[in-house]
């Protein structure tokens, strides 16, 4: 059985009865190693498909946590559970509940940092006092506004009132934590998020390798949101000094928000600004200043001092990038695809109206970047299969998009793969309107594809 | 690509009851079952599987039994003709199993697991129908249908999932139109097999509860029985567990009767 991966939330959904008899046969040893090198935020169990377990049916899954929390600090637990179970659970691990428990995945999601949803309005309750501050802390500074119950009594009367909370929380147990430094992104600018103490353990919670390829991808503006940094000391400081000097031979940006200097030496910041990191006090004084943000090369991804070009290499292995994207639009959109054109040139889109995109990278034996172009017909049809009914938000078909794109991605690497090309993807990104994709490609060269399904045209690009 | 067109195809491909087994039915239905068993013995192929089907261990037969005859009359009229299409059905599936790893043995103790629970269901429940009784059988179809429209896109499905927490019958269903359950109804009415044992199925699938009361209990023990069966260890690693989603609100209310028939801990 293998994990679903959502913004950074890997999900595990067994069904029916969970015993020691079975419990070994849902997590195989290739799972508990794919799970492992997943590199998710936070790794759940969902039992709300579970009917009857009992403490032997969990232990394979608590093994399997202790594993990957102990790989990657990620946050890891059980979800979507009743009263019943969550008795059980209890029970079960009365004096080693290590893990977290959290009552639904909407819960879940708000103690991620990659959730991008902020300012809920949250009821919560706990009987355990310290677990009722710790949650208090970790949403608020997540960005939400917890509102705690002090009693049983209280917390059943607000409770009463749902619309006055967007969120409620109660029969949710906060076990350790991951570190991990989370990663989202924002337009054009990477962002992650680093808290508590930074030391020399930031060499291992932080991916270089997904940081290196996201420059060479084409961002250029990466933001540590340190909001939650107690202090650092000298082995974060060398850390964060060579992570600038890499950066600035993309032409990449490094800053810092929120950071105080309270229990941190002045010293490392001027050390820091020497190696070229900035400094802001809010988030927002960044990314709603559109000057700042194109200052900063947020906007400007194609600016790389050296130009990469399309390579033989990539360019012969075009089918399996073809196949893998026609095979699964096909699937999505149950239409059969024709290709009309294909060409070697600088990506080029006739009618802009009604179109949105897609991209995501690959890096490893070779290394670049699919570009996908949909009418929003396409892309509302194909991400019905996956949302299951018709809809006109935005928000959600761009979301959607973004899965649908993972998919070309990951068989993108399983095609690759047999032809015995290792390669990684990164984060899928979207963009809402076609210029903003341009600005990222239009001086790049790569091959573009034109499409359509039914008659409805459809552009790929592949380009590094 | 999974189209109409192809769920079509499926269908029309699925040949008539052989005439021996219609007969063998028709006998049966009679209670005729020395008359029944001499015809069943005809079709090798049929004698061999019955053979085999009974002397199971989830049957418990201390003794091995080797004569149709024999086994005719220790199972009596409703579950020999259960066993009968169990046999039918097994004729649909596939020579070699691709998206799920199952083979003809574990395809067949798979049958005779959820056919001997069924009947110890229906011993609690108190019924002897024989139409009821037969609606098991329908049952593993299911999964036959999945195997043939989803082989050919294994990698897709696997993407797909990999992605969303998305089970084959909705997959099926948001493409087509028709789900697993509404398949297997056509291939039941292709068979003549029973409308009831039909509408027992269809409630069985969890998510499309039936109107009329009786076949709704039912199809909540059904659909139980299965999710309890596809926990077995060997229905896991067949890749079988998550093939359709499990409706746990939709039993929840049999749960506590289903454990003590099952005599969970």
């Amino acid at each position: 059985m293998r994990a679903v991966v959502r913004n950074g939330v890997g999900v595990f959904t067994p069904q029916g009865f969970l015993d020691g008899n079975n419990s070994a046969s849902f997590l195989s040893i290739e799972d508990i190693q794919a799970t492992t090198k997943l590199n998710a935020d936070m790794i759940l169990v969902s039992l709300k498909k579970v009917i009857f377990f009992n403490r032997n049916g969990l232990d394979a899954f608590v093994k399997m946590f202790i594993k990957v929390r102990l790989a990657h600090h990620t946050t890891v637990g059980f979800c979507d559970y009743d009263t019943k179970k969550y008795d059980a659970i209890n029970k079960f691990y009365k004096n080693e509940l290590n893990f977290c428990l959290f009552r639904t995945q909407e819960i879940a999601s708000l103690f991620a940092a990659s959730f991008k949803n902020k300012n809920k309005n949250i009821l919560l309750y706990s009987d355990d006092k310290s677990q009722t501050a710790a949650m208090a802390i970790e949403l608020h500074d997540n960005g939400h506004n917890p509102l705690i119950a002090q009693t049983l009594e209280e917390f059943n009367t607000k409770s009463k009132a749902k619309e006055a909370y967007d969120i409620i929380i109660n029969e949710t147990y906060l076990g350790q934590m991951g570190q991990k430094v989370a990663t989202r992104v924002t337009g054009n600018a990477i962002i992650y998020t680093v808290s508590s103490f930074l030391d020399a353990e930031i060499g291992n919670t932080f991916n270089i390798a997904y940081h290196n390829n996201s420059l060479n991808v084409g961002f250029r503006l990466f933001i540590f949101d340190a909001y939650k940094v107690v202090s650092m000391n000298v082995h974060a400081l060398n850390f964060f000094s060579k992570l600038s000097s890499s950066a600035a031979e993309y032409n990449a940006t490094i800053c810092f928000v929120g950071l105080t200097f309270e229990k941190t030496p002045i010293t490392f910041k001027e050390t820091l600004e020497d190696s070229g990191i900035m400094f802001f006090q809010q988030m927002d004084d960044i990314l709603k200043n559109k000057e700042l943000l194109d200052e900063l090369g947020a906007s400007s991804a194609a600016s790389v001092k050296s130009k990469r070009v399309i390579t033989k290499g990539i360019v012969t292995e075009l089918p399996n990038f073809i196949d893998a994207t026609v095979g699964t639009i096909e699937m999505m959109t149950n239409a059969k695809a024709v290709k009309e054109a294909a060409q070697v040139n600088k990506i080029k889109i006739g009618d802009k109206k009604d179109k949105i995109a897609s991209s995501i990278g690959f890096y490893g034996d070779i290394d670049g970047m699919i570009i996908l172009v949909f009418p929003h017909d396409i892309a509302k049809k194909a991400c019905e299969l996956l949302i299951g009914e018709k809809t006109d938000d935005t928000e959600m078909i761009l979301d959607t998009l973004a899965e649908l794109v993972n998919i070309v991605g990951g068989k993108v690497k399983t095609l690759l793969f047999e032809a015995n090309i290792k390669v990684d993807i990164t984060l899928p990104r979207t963009y809402q309107d076609l210029d903003s994709l341009l600005e990222v490609v239009q001086d790049k060269k790569g091959v573009q594809v034109d499409l359509a399904f039914d008659n409805d045209k459809f552009l790929f690009f592949l380009t590094r | 690509m999974i189209t109409k067109a192809k769920i079509d195809n499926f269908i029309d491909k699925i040949p008539p009851s052989p005439k021996i087994l219609k007969v063998t039915l028709m006998l049966l239905d009679n209670g005729e079952l020395v008359k029944a068993a001499q015809i069943a013995q005809q079709d090798l192929a049929l004698s061999a599987y019955l053979k085999l089907l009974v002397n199971k261990p989830i049957y418990g037969f201390k003794n091995k039994v080797e004569d149709v005859s024999q086994i005719f009359g220790i199972l009596g009229v409703s579950r020999s003709q259960q066993a009968v299409y169990n046999y039918m059905i097994s004729l649909l599936s596939p020579d070699k199993w691709q998206l799920f790893k199952l083979n003809k043995n574990s395809f067949e103790n798979l049958q005779a697991d959820l056919s001997a629970n069924w009947q110890k269901i229906l011993s609690h429940l108190n019924i002897a129908d024989k139409d009821i009784t037969n609606a098991i059988t329908l049952l593993p179809a299911s999964i036959i249908v999945s195997e043939a429209l989803f082989c050919d896109e294994l990698e897709n499905v696997n993407l797909l999932r990999s992605v969303n927490e998305i089970d084959l019958n909705t997959i099926l269903k948001r493409l087509s139109g028709l789900d697993l359950f509404d398949i297997c109804a056509l291939i039941a009415k292709k068979w003549d097999i029973n409308e009831e044992s039909s509408a027992i199925l269809q409630a069985a699938a969890g998510n499309k509860p039936s109107k009329d009361i009786s076949i709704n209990i039912l199809g909540q023990w059904m659909h139980l029985l299965l999710f309890y069966t596809l926990s077995q260890t060997q229905y896991i690693e067949a890749e079988l567990n998550d093939f359709i989603d499990f409706q746990i609100e939709y039993v929840q209310d049999i749960y506590d009767d289903f454990s003590t028939v099952m005599e969970i801990a």
